[in-house]
């Protein structure tokens, strides 16, 4: 069984290698596309490039949808969150199919949802 | 009858005020604060500065007239239908729940919920709008099952008291409904 652990490997020297080797050549070929002029392009037989306005287009796109994330998970947070009136703030499927174990002396009590009114009663009705 | 100053969850003064009618009746009345003159006239002069604006924009006098008539329609129905001055709530032991919610023009809106349906009154805490608030609920069961939670009914929603308020209302509230377990149904 091999062991999950961050320490370096030549496996994982040589990813990395290859990933640095690649994101420059993914540079540089983007600043050709988007910087030498298509007259050049063609004269060296590369015709069917795309077109230099998605070399501008594709960042902004990019931004913009991440600036957009941003809101969109604030706003999927606040819709999922469970409303005043849901019986979902006190309980769930889980609590309410639970079983009751048996109590046996001198052990600790086995895990369970304790219901709310319960915990009102411990918390709020003692006397200060 | 008593009446207590207390804050509620967004920091405005709020006065809770006890009244027990009988052995088994008690009412609970929250005051929230009345419309405040300063954001009354805050808003009103944000508004008629953005109609000058317009006009200004567009040299058409209906934008003014028009400005006056949105503001007036504004208030009175924000006066009627959001501006909640009291809510209360009274419980008769062997009859039932009574909330009542009064608006600022004076309209008022009742529910009533008879005891048999009513498992428990509980203060629970909730996420609502980025903030953990507590807040008074009254826990509603099927009379066929009295084990299942059928509804949540949450009280107090406008005034939002703060828990030492709460507090009060929980305790009152549950010398009533004690009353339902000794006595035989």
């Amino acid at each position: 069984m091999v062991e999950n652990s961050p320490a370096p490997l030549p496996e994982r020297a040589i990813y990395g290698f290859a990933l640095f080797l690649g994101s420059w050549f993914g540079f540089i070929l983007y600043l050709i596309w988007a910087y030498v002029p298509e007259t050049w392009l063609f004269s060296l037989g590369l015709t069917y490039w795309p077109q230099k306005y998605w070399a501008v287009a594709l960042p902004v796109y990019l931004l913009v949808a991440i600036g957009i994330g941003y809101i969109l998970l604030f706003g999927i947070n606040m819709m999922s969150t469970a409303p005043l009136n849901s019986t979902y703030t006190i309980t769930d499927n889980y609590a309410q199919k639970q079983r009751q174990k048996k109590f046996q002396e001198e052990a600790i009590p086995a895990l369970r949802d304790i219901p709310i009114s319960e915990v009102n009663r411990m918390f709020f009705l003692p006397e200060k | 009858m008593e009446e207590r100053r207390y804050r509620s969850a967004g920091g405005a003064p709020i006065a809770l005020r006890r009244r027990q009618h009988s052995a088994s009746c008690r009412e609970l009345a929250v005051r929230c604060p009345r419309l405040q003159l300063c954001s009354l006239s805050a808003v009103t002069s944000a508004v008629w500065l953005a109609a000058y604006g317009l006009f200004a924009l567009t040299e058409n006098s209906m934008v003014l007239s028009a400005a006056i008539f949105v503001m007036l329609i504004g208030l009175i129905m924000y006066l009627h239908f959001v501006k909640i001055d009291q809510e209360s709530l009274l419980v008769i032991g062997s009859l039932g729940i009574q909330v009542t919610s009064s608006y600022a023009s004076g309209k008022e809106s009742t529910t009533f919920i008879e005891m048999s349906q009513v498992k428990d009154v509980v203060i629970n805490e909730a996420i609502h709008m980025q903030k953990v608030i507590y807040y008074l609920c009254i826990l509603l069961q099927d009379p066929r099952d009295p084990q299942g939670i059928s509804e949540v009914v949450p009280l107090f929603q406008s005034s939002k008291p703060r828990l030492d308020c709460l507090i009060e209302v929980y305790r009152s509230c549950q010398e009533i409904l004690d009353q339902r377990k000794t006595v035989p149904q």
